[in-house]
């Protein structure tokens, strides 16, 4: 340790000190007694399936081995669009998220040591990476539908944009008549110009029975009124559909709609709301020509909802569930790694006069360095590997959009009719990804060294 | 001295029992009807139906084939929908289990091309004392017969919410025209009409399938299912431009376009038939009854009924009916899996569950009184009464242009329902992926 | 010097309290940071809570929210269904046996290798180490066939052990890293005078790297008892009667129909025993693990 500074120096994998005589065992007898039981697991398990994976992806579709290929298997690979997608893909989750879940479970972490009820906090946060993977495609499922009616995050989009723009009273209707017609701002318009005198009709169809206000009677056509434009506006539908246009039995009216009175040139002249019968009366309306309409507030739409598992949003949506479950998985080996410094060089370099950001920087993240880059490294192979969260969370429709190299390798290799030699192509090429990022880790061990 | 003679009469004995065994075997293969076999043996079979959805009834039936076989033991291992994936590596690996239940006759004709399957010949007559010629015709590939298809769905049935229609004041239409009719009043009366969930593409190569079964007729439909008709035929663009008129009534759908493309074949019945409803039909198979009463608060005939995919074309195949099925196949032969086989063939296997509901099968002699309800009854018996019966086409098909999620068939109708106007692009695209899975001979 | 100074100081109270809320005040924004990302961290866990407690029927058409408007719609009927199914505690058992068995095997050999990489020399070392690492990218999928032919040929099939074996050996790539990289960091003069003072590898390895090294032994053992309680495709494929709890869930499953009225509650339950683990293990984490152990 260095004594002094307030830098410290990563910790450094040394050469053994020359001490007295390796043992009775020897130097290739001690390696072999440690490192026996692991690469007998590691050799059977995982190195025999990785070279049967190689060999095989120069075979053909089926069977243990098959019949020879060659490459035509990689040629498959790289012209198949679907795969560029899942590459292009991979590319953005490894761009993103072992940068970020390190960062998040870095302050996490460090956060958490100063605060009395950190175990509740890191429970909290650790609990996603305890949900079986499936669980957390449907839990995110359910935060993510696009009906606010299911997706509690357009569910609170409701909630609030209720609150700025709140929905008008019916948001769905038509008009039943094609003389009544949309206009730009959204306003329906009757084409048939009236006069003061005479009668209105607006009929609406479109609207469930339950979407009528409570308030709502029998539409009744009220008699003209010399000097007014009366009318009604309601629900024209009876079941069965019923003489469109026609005020009949069993067709409610519609209170509470924004009816407006435009002059010729199309300015709104008054504006009244319905009665629970539909009618409305513009009194004292001066000579001339006009057109009745329906406001366009009438008809303001609730909020929809994002499509966040629609083909847009569906990247950024898996990358935040991804996130979420993985950050957890960072703070804890991050807090184990601070859990296990030395004390005793913070509090050389806190007397030293060295401020809390300055510690951190110079002296925490040093010696995190090699636990920082475990995480960092399995977070990069495990988000070339991911499969799981885009497999459960992901619609159908949207595979082809969200694919990653893992995901098309399933479907290669165990759906669909089963392509074993292009899935094992799938997964050497996966290997093939892993070797820049081990490249750059040999060159931080050789600084180690 | 003493442990050699005990050996020597240990195996003698072991040599006796073996020989009582097999005795036993060979004669109990020729009892036939209540007598009780001495059959000895084990099944291992791998299945879709878990403990919801049907491995309860499947016991049901084990259990039957137990009073005359007690001594054969059939090990069910509920997989879901994670058997294909289990059932490759299986193969792939050398120890598939004994039998299988595969729904698509497409897998499983790769399998019987790989040389995987074995044949179950031996059950040919008693399959045909039981179930009409197409049957068969269902299980066999190059001229030998791989399965039997124990268990099948009837897809041309629509499934439509009893208050929206009467608030719409409409029937239960008889013709596509009535069809598109009453969803113009439906609409009007304040629902969309169709619940569609596209997030799984066969929900839409089902509604393609019936449009193209009731226009063109049953012999028209095999051929194009057997490829002997390109997708690029003119009688394709008909049944797309028919099918574009549901498919392009975007604001008669639930969702709109959009919502149909998320919603999956659950959320469409779901929304059909939660309340407040979001739409008043769901066009899809008998099984839809179980997602209704598990997921809905929906009761049969006040809440939901069924009526028959709508004519199109009058005519013989005016009511001919799309099934699927679960087809059995066997990737060994032993006495016990023969006998098994035979007896899943008979009626008495399939009346085990059918008196239970949920389930259909094409044995013609399974009488329609066995079904439990009115609704389960009018869904199931037309099965294996129609005169005219086709398979799901897209089951048939090479799995990875027929059953695959967002390829082939269903990746290219999910992009039909994005854009209906653009017949003639999927028609190419369905061409050009079908050719390729046929060429490939997968 | 010579002076009586006091030999403790006794501070002043009001200084006490001040100086408390002092740190406090400059503590808050972080307790409060704390407060509300938790809070946002817990609402989708929440949200799969109360979706286990409503019925099936109800969330057709609402979402979990629901139940703060109208909360008698609340029901544990979705746990009952869950408890009367025989099978859910053997599952358990099951899966306790594989997760606990190999997250022993790992713990023990990746902590002998993670020494052997991070203080022992031979030739090659550190090759081997970026092999060991590249392991990590092997995926399970592709795995499972040539396993599967191994297995049938050595009997190991469908037995808990053989289910067993293989997470330890797919768990094995990160344990080492992790511990060879956190060995790394250990202080090099503790271990070069147990060398000098004659100590064998193995003594130094049981006596002083395993007690030092134990916040990454524990968290180690957190993740790989996690994962291995978590997995389903690897149990489905090597087992037959073999059923751990995921295998278990995915037996319950509806072939059609959301089965969210399994899902959401099975996932409670299965969740309850990592957490424990997970909250055992919490102890090791504390600070100061090193200081005073230099003996």
């Amino acid at each position: 340790m260095t004594a002094g500074g307030i830098t410290a120096e990563p910790p450094v994998a040394a050469a053994p000190p020359p001490a007295a005589g390796p043992g009775r065992l020897g130097k290739y007898g001690t390696g072999a007694i440690f490192l026996g039981p692991a690469l007998f697991l590691l050799g059977v398990w995982m190195v025999y399936p990785a070279v049967y994976t190689i060999v095989r992806s120069f075979f053909g579709e089926h069977g243990f081995i098959g019949t020879w290929v060659g490459i035509d298997n990689y040629k498959t690979l790289f012209t198949t669009s679907t795969l560029l997608t899942a590459i292009k893909n991979n590319a953005i989750w490894v761009a993103v998220v072992p940068a970020l879940v390190t960062a998040i479970g870095l302050i996490f972490a460090v956060l958490t040591e100063r605060v009395r009820w950190a175990v509740a906090f890191k429970t909290v946060v650790f609990l996603p990476m305890a949900i079986s993977a499936f669980a957390t495609g449907v839990t995110w499922r359910i935060m993510y539908q696009q009906d606010p009616g299911l997706g509690a995050v357009n569910a609170l989009g409701k909630t609030i944009s209720g609150v700025f723009s709140p929905a008008g009273v019916l948001s769905q209707a038509s008009p039943s008549t094609p003389g009544l017609q949309t206009t730009s701002s959204g306003a329906l318009v009757l084409k048939t110009a009236t006069h003061p005198g005479g009668i209105v009709l607006l009929g609406l169809t479109g609207i469930a029975p339950d979407q009528v206000p409570k308030s709502a009677v029998q539409a009744v056509t009220p008699p003209p009124k010399p000097g007014d434009v009366v009318g009604t506006v309601w629900r024209d539908f009876k079941p069965g559909g019923g003489k469109v246009g026609v005020v009949e039995k069993q067709e409610l009216g519609l209170p509470g709609v924004t009816v407006e009175l435009r002059d010729a040139a199309g300015k709104t002249v008054q504006s009244t709301t319905s009665k629970p019968d539909g009618s409305f009366d513009f009194s004292k309306v001066s000579q001339g020509t006009y057109h009745a309409a329906i406001g366009a507030q009438t008809f303001a739409k609730p909020f929809g909802g994002y499509a966040w598992l629609g083909p847009n949003l569906i990247v950024p949506s898996l990358l935040i569930a991804y996130i979420w479950i993985w950050a957890g998985f960072a703070m804890v080996v991050i807090g184990a790694g601070l859990a296990a410094m030395p004390r005793d060089v913070l509090e050389a370099a806190r007397t030293d006069g060295a401020t809390e950001w300055q510690t951190f920087r110079r002296v925490t993240i040093p010696l995190l360095m090699p636990v920082l880059s475990v995480v960092f490294v399995t977070m990069i192979i495990n988000v070339l590997k991911v499969f799981d969260i885009v497999y459960a969370l992901a619609p159908q429709s949207e595979y082809a959009k969200a694919n990653v190299i893992a995901l098309a390798m399933y479907f290669t290799a165990f759906q669909g009719g089963g392509n074993f030699g292009v899935g094992s192509a799938i997964a050497v090429f996966l290997f093939i990804l892993v070797v820049p990022v081990l490249a750059l880790n040999i060159r931080r061990f050789r600084r180690d060294m | 001295m003493n442990r050699t003679r005990i050996a020597v009469v240990g195996i003698a004995a072991a040599f006796a029992l073996l020989a009582a065994g097999l005795a036993g075997a060979t004669t109990s293969s020729h009892a036939k009807g209540s007598h009780v076999s001495a059959l000895k043996g084990t099944i291992t079979f791998d299945g879709i139906w878990t403990s919801t959805s049907g491995q309860k009834q499947f016991q049901d039936v084990i259990n039957l084939f137990n009073k005359t076989y007690p001594n054969v033991q059939v090990k069910y291992k509920p997989v879901g929908d994670n058997l294909p994936t289990v059932l490759a590596t299986a193969i792939a690996g050398g120890k598939p289990p004994d039998m299988a239940d595969i729904a698509q006759p497409g897998t499983v004709a790769q399998f019987a091309k790989q040389g995987k399957l074995k044949s179950i010949a031996y059950a040919r007559s008693t399959i045909a004392a039981n179930f009409a010629p197409a049957w068969l015709s269902l299980g066999t590939y190059s001229g030998k017969l791989y399965a039997l298809p124990f268990k099948a769905a009837n897809k041309s049935i629509v499934w439509y919410n009893v208050p929206a229609f009467k608030n719409a004041g409409v029937q239960a239409p008889k013709t596509f025209a009535q069809l598109l009719a009453d969803a113009k009043t439906i609409k009007s009366s304040g629902t969309p009409a169709y619940s569609i969930g596209g997030a799984d593409g066969w929900t839409l190569t089902d509604m393609f399938e019936n449009i193209y079964l009731r226009t063109f007729g049953a012999a028209k439909y095999n051929l194009l299912g057997a490829h002997k008709i390109k997708w690029t035929d003119p009688s394709v663009k008909t049944a797309l431009t028919t099918m574009g008129k549901i498919l392009g009534d975007t604001s008669n759908i639930a969702g709109g376009t959009s919502g149909a493309l998320q919603y999956g074949f659950n959320d469409s019945v779901t929304n059909a038939f939660a309340s407040p409803a979001k739409a008043a039909m769901v066009f899809e198979a008998d099984f839809v009854g179980g997602v209704i009463t598990s997921s809905t608060k929906a009761k049969a005939n006040t809440g939901f009924n069924t009526f028959t995919w709508p004519s199109i074309t009058p005519g013989p195949d005016a009511g001919a009916v799309e099934i699927a099925g679960d087809l059995f196949v066997a990737f060994n032969d032993t006495p016990a899996i023969e006998a098994f086989v035979k007896f899943l063939a008979t009626a008495p296997a399939a009346e085990a569950w059918a008196k239970q509901g949920g389930f259909g099968t094409g044995n013609k002699n399974v009488p329609a009184s066995i079904y439990p309800d009115a609704i389960t009854r009018t869904n199931e018996a037309p099965i294996s009464t129609a005169k005219s019966v086709v398979f799901d086409m897209s089951d048939q098909q090479p799995p990875s242009f027929g059953a695959t999620a967002s390829q082939g068939e269903w990746g290219l109708f999910q992009d039909f329902l994005k854009t209906p106007s653009d017949v003639a692009g999927i028609q190419k695209k369905l061409e050009a992926a079908a050719a390729a899975a046929y060429k490939k001979g997968k | 010097m010579a002076a009586a100074a006091p030999a403790v100081e006794i501070p002043d109270p009001q200084d006490r309290v001040a100086a408390k809320v002092l740190r406090f005040a400059a503590r808050a924004p972080i307790h409060l940071m704390l407060i509300v990302l938790g809070g946002l961290w817990l609402v989708p866990t929440i949200g799969l809570f109360l979706t286990s407690i409503l019925p099936a029927s109800n969330l057709a058409s609402k979402g979990w929210w629901q139940i703060f408007t109208k909360p008698s719609v609340a029901t544990w009927s979705n746990y009952d269904a869950l408890f009367h199914n025989h099978g859910l505690i053997t599952a358990l058992k099951t899966t306790a046996y594989i997760a606990v068995g190999n997250t022993l095997l790992v713990v023990i050999v990746g902590a002998m290798a993670g020494y052997a990489f991070a203080w022992l020399d031979f030739p090659g070392r550190d090759w081997v180490f970026i092999g060991v690492i590249g392991l990590l990218v092997v995926p399970l999928q592709m795995a499972l066939i040539p396993m599967f032919r191994l297995y049938d040929t050595f009997g190991l099939f469908d037995t808990w052990y053989g289910i067993a074996l293989f997470h330890a050996a797919f768990g094995l790539p990160f344990a080492i890293f992790l511990l060879r990289n956190f060995f790394v960091g250990l202080p090099k003069d503790i271990l070069e005078s147990a060398r000098i003072d004659g100590a064998g590898e193995i003594k130094i390895f049981v006596r002083l790297i395993l007690p030092l090294g134990l916040p990454a032994i524990a968290s180690l053992a957190i993740f790989q008892f996690l994962w291995t309680w978590n997995d389903l495709l690897v149990a489905l494929t090597f087992g037959q009667n073999t059923t751990p709890i995921t295998v278990w869930i995915a037996g319950q499953l509806r072939e059609f129909g959301t089965s969210i009225d399994i899902i959401a509650p099975a996932s409670f339950i299965s969740l309850v025993i990592p957490l424990c683990v997970f909250f055992a293990f919490q102890r090791y984490f504390v600070q100061g693990l090193l200081a005073g152990s230099v003996k």
